[in-house]
């Protein structure tokens, strides 16, 4: 027992971090679980706008207004793409699980397509919902 | 469950909750961008109806499960120290439970009504 506790105090450590080099797939990954963390913490607000919205004839045109603002809009832009990021990455991780796109050079193609058609999604709302 | 199994069953309920998460919500974009324009008529009538109430109301159940388990797994790697740990899972376990409760409510007020 001693003997293990001498070794994990050997054990060498790498804090340097500049020296990691993330492959796409770690980047995605992370974006995975950030945009996830921001779906999370955004769910209040649209219970908020859901339950205006069916309150009554006002309440509806007043959820209306409220989700035309541009300070709402910037945030259903940033929600939108965490939705389509996570939606997308969720996809890639259920195929992994099944052994598609399972080998090393494809799985970082796929994560930068990922990267990718979140982006995509997020110009193309944001100039739906500003122009 | 043998406590070797339970880090399967979350891994399970994750896959479970986002496929049926995925398929609900394509049908809501489906349904969004085919109405022309949204009344309030049109938009009661969508979530007053038995089975798209029901599917909300399952949705949101899965919703939170799978809010469970990926926030779970993320206070699990990155917060250190027992006490600080459980502090933060019962807030958001609670906060979790009363994001449902209000959810439930506001969907259980609606009078079912087929078309």
């Amino acid at each position: 027992m001693n003997d293990f506790k001498k070794q994990i105090k050997k054990r060498p450590k790498n804090l340097n971090l500049l020296s990691v080099k993330f492959p796409m797939s770690a980047v995605m990954s992370v974006g995975h679980r950030a945009a996830g963390v921001l779906l999370f913490i955004s769910i209040p607000y649209f219970i908020y706008v859901f339950q205006l919205s069916l309150s009554d004839e006002t309440g509806f045109l007043q959820a209306k207004t409220e989700l035309n603002s541009p300070l709402v809009k910037l945030f259903l832009l940033i929600f939108i793409w965490a939705l389509a990021h996570h939606f997308l990455a969720g996809i890639r991780f259920l195929l992994l699980d099944l052994d598609i796109g399972i080998e090393k050079k494809w799985a970082q193609k796929t994560a930068v397509l990922v990267i990718a058609s979140g982006f995509i999604i997020f110009l193309i709302c944001s100039v739906v919902l500003f122009y | 469950m043998s406590y070797q199994a339970k880090g399967l069953q979350a891994w399970f309920f994750q896959r479970v909750t986002g496929v049926f998460m995925a398929f609900y919500m394509v049908y809501v974009l489906w349904f969004s961008l085919s109405t022309e324009l949204f009344t309030y008529q049109i938009w009661l009538a969508w979530f007053s109806h038995p089975l798209m109430n029901m599917a909300t109301a399952l949705f949101f159940i899965q919703l939170v499960v799978h809010t469970w388990v990926g926030m779970r797994d993320i206070v699990l790697d990155y917060m250190p120290g027992d006490i600080l740990r459980f502090i933060t899972l019962t807030c958001i376990s609670l906060f979790l439970m009363a994001l449902s409760i209000g959810m439930l409510r506001i969907l259980f007020s609606l009078s079912f009504n087929i078309l």
